[in-house]
């Protein structure tokens, strides 16, 4: 590969002329170089030359879903609607909702099991597409897009941390950190970089080469965690990111998620336990797949230092 | 891209170790068994190239054809004819002599031996090497002289005299119903490899020895055919033809009634059909590829499903449909790829150590090897596909379901 990165801009095969505009957040994104246009030239021996260029560089733009949106509402659902066709019965998993999450919010969506909530996280994570009804991540219409579509926006605006960490066995908490990188085209030596500035901001920085199975839960999802920032996504959405841990690496783990949103990243957890919620800013309740409450929380802070930066208000 | 593909797809290859060498060993045994047939073939080939150039490629027998009805006293040759093909084709023969040979019962002392008898003429040494280790080969004098001297080979003697330097001595036979005494000035070593010696029909209990062929032929004898050495490589063929006509025309008979028999042509011919036969074997032993690509198919089916949960991480953290699909093309072609690898040391081995075992030089060719891999890598890509489309395929919330 490296002698193609320099060049390499991104990759996936989308047209869309134009230039990029925008950076999220205004966040850098590494390996990102605005690709020249493909001047025109009147002689012939100039077009060979930026056509050689082209086919050297191997550069291929973004499509504009990713590249050119923002939205101050990170997460817009209308009328959103799940039917689950199981064959002999249609089951409706979620009921017209509608549903507005902001750049920057920490919220928790609750509810018990067969609530919906684990439907909806599928669909805000892009793993699944509704039935009906439009979702807005950061501004774009996922709802119609195909899988390969859906896959790059994954990759690119949502972060997942899993309950059960969801780690690739047999390979480095270093390895597993990269991955998002890999799927995205960087290239080794940044991935590599970055994968250990991530690790070190999780606390892990000494554990880089270690294996899934040589970490504790907490440590592992710790690993998730940084996984999930890889490609310094808008929103982080996690699944009962502590369901499977003591209540101390729980403690760790939401107060790991607090520091990030008070970085500036949306983060969304799903969870049926109010300690954890009791840490958001923000509470949606699920019953039977619909919303029954919405309401602001003021989060419980941890007992050391300084306060959180201005609370958001609902 | 690749290289974390192929730093994945031996990660998993080491995880199954047993699994993934089962695997293997259908790829293994049908490259190691192409390679081997292969070589064989080209071994062979070698072989029978060399043995030609032993007993000399410008070698040629002309005769009467044996598909001719009416054979005719003058269809035999004397030695005047012989001597008249000398003059005229002198500057483009090297030998010649009347392919006279015999057999008979060689007598020293309480011994016999069964010995085999060739004419030769005395420059017979500069076509056919002889390897001299005792006394010296015949020369002009034994030849016009008639006298009954032999030089034999240092198995015969030992065989006959007990003993390898046999110059001196003298044994006694009976050659076409005379019987003489016969005296060794010469002994030669033999230098033929185990397959040349069982080629060449040479056995280790009977004599062989060399005589002057005016001792078996005598100027008024008729003999069925001559044996010509030509000198020159490169135009030998075109020589042989016109010896051919010269030869029909002096005996009234068109030139396709005789038969001329050149070493280079049934070498020629030899060679082809080696060749021919290690391909069709080859071939079929490539058949035992196509059930090691099955096994591979079948494993990466398993593999695939095994590694679910992981296709579906995959998928949530951005791969692609292709992705995934590369990644597991990427693993069965360097599974079978690794299968080819091994499959040559295995075919490779076998050759070479046959080879040493029957005491020839076996050939592998690097081409072949090359080939091997390639084609053992295509198997894999081919079998790899419908495991890896139906990878790919799989939806990424039931694969991260999936315990």
């Amino acid at each position: 590969m490296g002698l193609w990165n320099r060049e390499r801009t991104e990759d996936l095969g989308g047209s869309g002329s134009g230039e990029r505009k925008w950076k999220p957040d205004g966040r850098p994104e590494s390996g990102d170089k605005g690709q020249e246009e493909s001047g025109v030239g009147t002689d012939w021996a100039e077009r060979l030359q930026a056509l050689w260029k082209m086919g050297l560089s191997r550069s291929r733009k973004l499509p504009e879903y990713i590249t050119e949106n923002v939205s101050e509402e990170l997460i817009q659902l209308e009328d959103l609607v799940k039917v689950y066709d199981t064959g002999a019965l249609k089951v409706l998993g979620l009921k017209r909702i509608n549903l507005t999450i902001h750049r920057g919010e920490f919220v928790a969506i609750m509810g018990q099991s067969g609530s919906g909530k684990s439907t909806l996280m599928n669909i805000l994570g892009c793993l699944d597409r509704p039935s009906m009804g439009h979702y807005y991540l950061d501004g774009v219409d996922v709802a119609a897009m195909n899988p390969d579509e859906l896959s790059l926006i994954r990759n690119r605006k949502i972060g997942f941390v899993f309950q059960s960490f969801n780690l690739i066995s047999r390979t480095s908490a270093l390895k597993n950190v990269e991955l998002p990188m890999t799927y995205a085209r960087k290239g080794k030596r940044f991935r590599e970089q970055r994968a250990r500035t991530l690790l070190e901001r999780v606390g892990l920085g000494k554990r880089a080469e270690h294996m899934p199975n040589e970490l504790s839960g907490g440590q592992r999802q710790r690993v998730a965690i940084a996984r999930a920032l890889a490609n310094d996504p808008p929103l982080l959405l996690a699944d009962e990111p502590t369901g499977n841990l003591d209540t101390a690496a729980s403690v760790e783990i939401m107060e790991l998620f607090s520091q990030l949103h008070k970085e500036g990243t949306t983060v969304v957890v799903v969870t049926h336990e109010e300690e954890i919620a009791a840490f958001t800013e923000r509470i949606i309740r699920f019953r039977d797949g619909e919303i029954v409450s919405d309401k602001p929380n003021v989060p419980r802070e941890p007992e050391q230092k300084e306060a959180g930066p201005n609370e958001k208000g609902h | 891209m690749l290289i974390e593909n192929m730093r994945m797809a031996f990660s998993a290859i080491r995880a199954n170790k047993m699994r993934s060498f089962l695997t293997m060993l259908g790829i293994i045994i049908g490259i190691g068994s192409v390679i081997s047939i292969v070589s064989i073939g080209d071994t062979m080939r070698s072989m029978f190239e060399e043995l030609y150039r032993k007993i000399g490629i410008t070698q040629a027998y002309i005769a009467i054809g044996y598909w001719v009805d009416d054979w005719r006293q003058s269809d035999y040759f004397t030695l005047d004819e012989m001597e008249r093909i000398k003059e005229i084709f002198g500057d483009e023969i090297a030998y010649i002599d009347s392919d006279a040979s015999t057999s008979g019962d060689a007598v020293c002392a309480r011994t016999t031996v069964k010995f085999n008898y060739v004419g030769i003429d005395y420059n017979y040494q500069e076509v056919q090497p002889v390897n001299m280790v005792y006394g010296r080969f015949l020369n002009q004098g034994d030849i016009l002289g008639r006298r009954k001297n032999v030089v034999m080979d240092t198995n015969s003697a030992r065989n006959l005299f007990g003993a390898e330097n046999a110059v001196g001595r003298t044994f006694r036979t009976t050659i076409y119903g005379s019987v003489d005494d016969y005296t060794v000035v010469g002994v030669y070593r033999k230098d033929l490899n185990p397959f040349q010696a069982m080629m060449l029909g040479a056995s280790t209990e009977g004599g062989e020895a060399f005589l002057p062929y005016t001792i078996l032929t005598w100027p008024n004898d008729y003999f069925y055919d001559i044996r010509i050495f030509a000198r020159d490589e490169a135009t030998m063929d075109v020589f042989f033809e016109n010896l051919k006509n010269y030869v029909a025309r002096s005996k009234e008979r068109q030139p396709e009634d005789f038969r001329l028999v050149t070493a280079k042509a049934q070498m020629g011919e030899m060679d082809s059909m080696m060749g021919g036969l290690a391909t069709a074997v080859g071939g079929i032993a490539a058949i035992s590829l196509l059930v090691g690509g099955i096994g591979i198919m079948n494993i990466m089916l398993v593999s695939v499903t095994e590694r679910t949960r992981e296709i579906g991480i995959r998928k949530s953290l951005g791969a692609r449909t292709r992705d995934i699909m590369v990644q597991f093309l990427t693993e069965s072609a360097i599974l079978s790829a690794c299968g080819g690898i091994l499959g040559i040391f295995l075919g490779g081995g076998i050759v070479l150590l046959g080879g040493r075992m029957l005491g020839v030089q076996a050939i592998v060719k690097p081409g072949v090897v090359v080939l091997a891999v390639g084609f053992s890598a295509m198997v894999g890509i081919f079998f790899g596909i419908y495991p890896a489309s139906k990878a790919a395929k799989k939806d990424p919330i039931e694969a991260l379901r999936y315990e």
